[in-house]
């Protein structure tokens, strides 16, 4: 009987594995959760005794949080809809590129996804005093679109993978002009992928610490350098409050990341899928 | 039936904003970096002739130090990373129910999703001398107020990601293995254990060197994780390049670190993703 016992013991431990993993990733967040409802004025051992919506008050009434969130809104949502144009026609354009040197240059557009942030932060700031940019927000704009860019070019591209070309080519013979036969044939099968692109390019954009840190100054700074400067000057509850409204509106976005995309678009089904 | 025309214009928009956005940046870092630094002054010195000076004090043993954390910490959580994303991933393949799927998947994205500062926050909060797990670290055999206990901290943080990171490189993976192998096996009278071993895992290898490489790319990196929960016992490269903008104002050794990390990430990244590819290419197909 020793199979049916190496069987169990392995049984055992691949589910221990999988709640280990579940538990890692779900308990801080109930977590903060929780502590964002604490009633007491210091951070105290937990669970709370009592429960408010201090916290909540707390940051509300703080402009320093709205500053903040007024930047990142603003930067992510033009960092968002230029990766996107940008994006979307770089992949078309390699898709249809026959050219050598196509899979290097593709390799380059790709890149800002492996070049550490920091690097990437540091270098634009140098870049941009070169210039002669010195105001925060040219400057967030600049690094968040480089990092977003990637993002949108790969979901694209990934979905034009399916695309047969050949449905291009039957609008061409059958008398569409190039520019039409794109925009009415190729643009609306890519959908999926230039949109799930979109999502991904504003989650990273509105995220983004290491590229912002560098590039914000004392006047325009995002919401995460925003807190950041706050988690280091004085740990309070503040922070566990604003973490479940992040909470909230990261939920929001993956129903719309599913209803406008589906999440398996994001993931796949691969060859033997259910 | 080629448009090299229609095309090319499609290319341009990207080639005119994103190279010079990429490599005006890396141009000056490297200039930067081969500027003789002046004590007291934030950039290089222009007029001085270029040296390699800022590379050569790199290579000393204080900041070999910074980098050996870098990397063994980085490792450490890419083979957690690895352990935990296998299961979870095998387990969303081959074992969940189409709503259990579908729960698990979007709450692996909504993990990624879900602000990194804020997952820091509550993994402090969790895991820190007041929270609810405090004693995780006792478990492990490390005392609350040794310096470990950053080590610790840091590897839970970059766990965080790098555990959704990996699953969800994996599924695919997974995906890909013909179950009918998996069941024949089994019918043969082999135990599930053997079966995971020799025919699942086995077959999954080159994708999990795949997933593992993402994985570290992403850990030698990171700058919040070391930053926030690191107590300053922790410090990756990254927050030593942050160190010589924001308060050493060092340019020119900033941007040195900067190039040497760079290359580093490209190397492992694109490089040994290639040896995988390529090493394996036979026995994926």
């Amino acid at each position: 009987m020793t199979k049916r016992l190496a069987d169990a013991l392995f049984g055992s431990v691949y589910y221990l594995f999988l709640a280990s993993f579940i538990g890692f990733s779900a308990i801080p967040v109930v977590v903060a959760i929780v502590l964002s409802f604490d009633a007491r004025s210091f951070i105290g051992p937990f669970p709370p005794t009592a429960f408010s919506l201090q916290w909540y008050e707390k940051f509300l009434a703080d402009d320093y949080y709205y500053q903040g969130l007024a930047t990142s809104l603003l930067v992510s949502a033009i960092a968002t809809v230029a990766s996107t144009v940008l994006g979307a026609l770089a992949a078309l354009g390699l898709d249809r590129a026959g050219f050598r040197g196509r899979k290097v240059l593709q390799a380059i557009l790709l890149s800002p996804l492996v070049v550490p942030n920091v690097v990437l932060g540091f270098g634009i700031l140098m870049f941009a005093s070169r210039l002669g940019i010195i105001d925060g927000m040219p400057r967030l704009i600049m690094g968040h679109v480089l990092i977003t860019f990637p993002y949108v070019m790969r979901t694209t591209a990934a979905s034009l993978v399916g695309i047969r070309s050949s449905y291009y080519e039957a609008a061409l013979s059958l008398g569409a002009r190039p520019w039409k036969a794109l925009l009415q044939i190729t643009l609306p099968l890519a959908r999926t992928g230039i949109v799930a692109g979109a999502i991904f390019a504003f989650v990273t954009s509105f995220d983004d610490v290491g590229i912002s840190l560098f590039l914000s100054d004392a006047f325009t700074f995002t919401l995460p350098v925003a807190i950041l400067a706050q988690m280091r000057a004085n740990l309070d509850l503040t922070i566990a409050a604003l973490s479940v409204i992040f909470i909230l509106a990261t939920i929001l976005i993956i129903v719309l990341l599913d209803r406008l995309a589906g999440l398996d678009a994001a993931v796949g089904r691969g060859v033997y899928g259910r | 039936m080629k448009r090299p025309g229609l095309t090319a214009s499609m290319l341009w928009p990207a080639l005119i904003v994103i190279l010079p956005l990429l490599f005006g940046p890396l141009l000056v870092l490297l200039h930067e970096s081969l500027k003789p630094h002046i004590a007291g002054r934030v950039g290089g010195d222009a007029t001085s002739a270029l040296t390699l000076e800022n590379y050569a004090l790199l290579a000393g043993p204080e900041y070999a130090q910074y980098f050996l954390d870098t990397f063994r910490i980085g490792l450490i959580s890419t083979v957690l990373a690895l352990m935990l994303g296998y299961p979870m991933a095998h387990f969303i393949v081959r074992r969940a129910s189409p709503i259990m799927r579908r729960i698990l998947i979007a709450s692996l994205i909504g993990t990624l999703f879900l602000s990194l500062i804020v997952r820091i926050y509550a993994i402090s909060m969790t895991f820190g001398s007041l929270g609810p797990l405090a004693g995780f670290s006792r478990l492990l055999g490390i005392a609350p107020t040794s310096p470990s206990v950053a080590e610790l901290m840091v590897v839970l943080g970059l766990l965080n990601t790098t555990m959704p990171l990996v699953a969800l490189t994996l599924i695919g993976t997974i995906q890909n293995i013909n179950p009918r192998l998996e069941d024949a096996a089994l019918s043969l009278g082999a135990p599930h254990w053997k079966t995971f071993v020799q025919i699942t895992l086995a077959m999954s290898v080159p994708g999990i060197l795949s997933a593992g490489i993402i994985g570290y790319a992403f850990c030698i990196s990171n700058l919040v994780v070391p930053m926030l929960v690191g107590r300053g016992f922790v410090l990756f490269v990254s927050n030593l390049i942050y160190f010589r903008f924001s308060e050493v104002a060092n340019f020119p050794s900033g941007a040195a670190l900067s190039i040497v990390m760079m290359v580093i990430s490209l190397g492992i990244f694109y490089g040994l993703l290639h040896l995988v590819r390529t090493q394996w290419q036979e026995a994926g197909k």
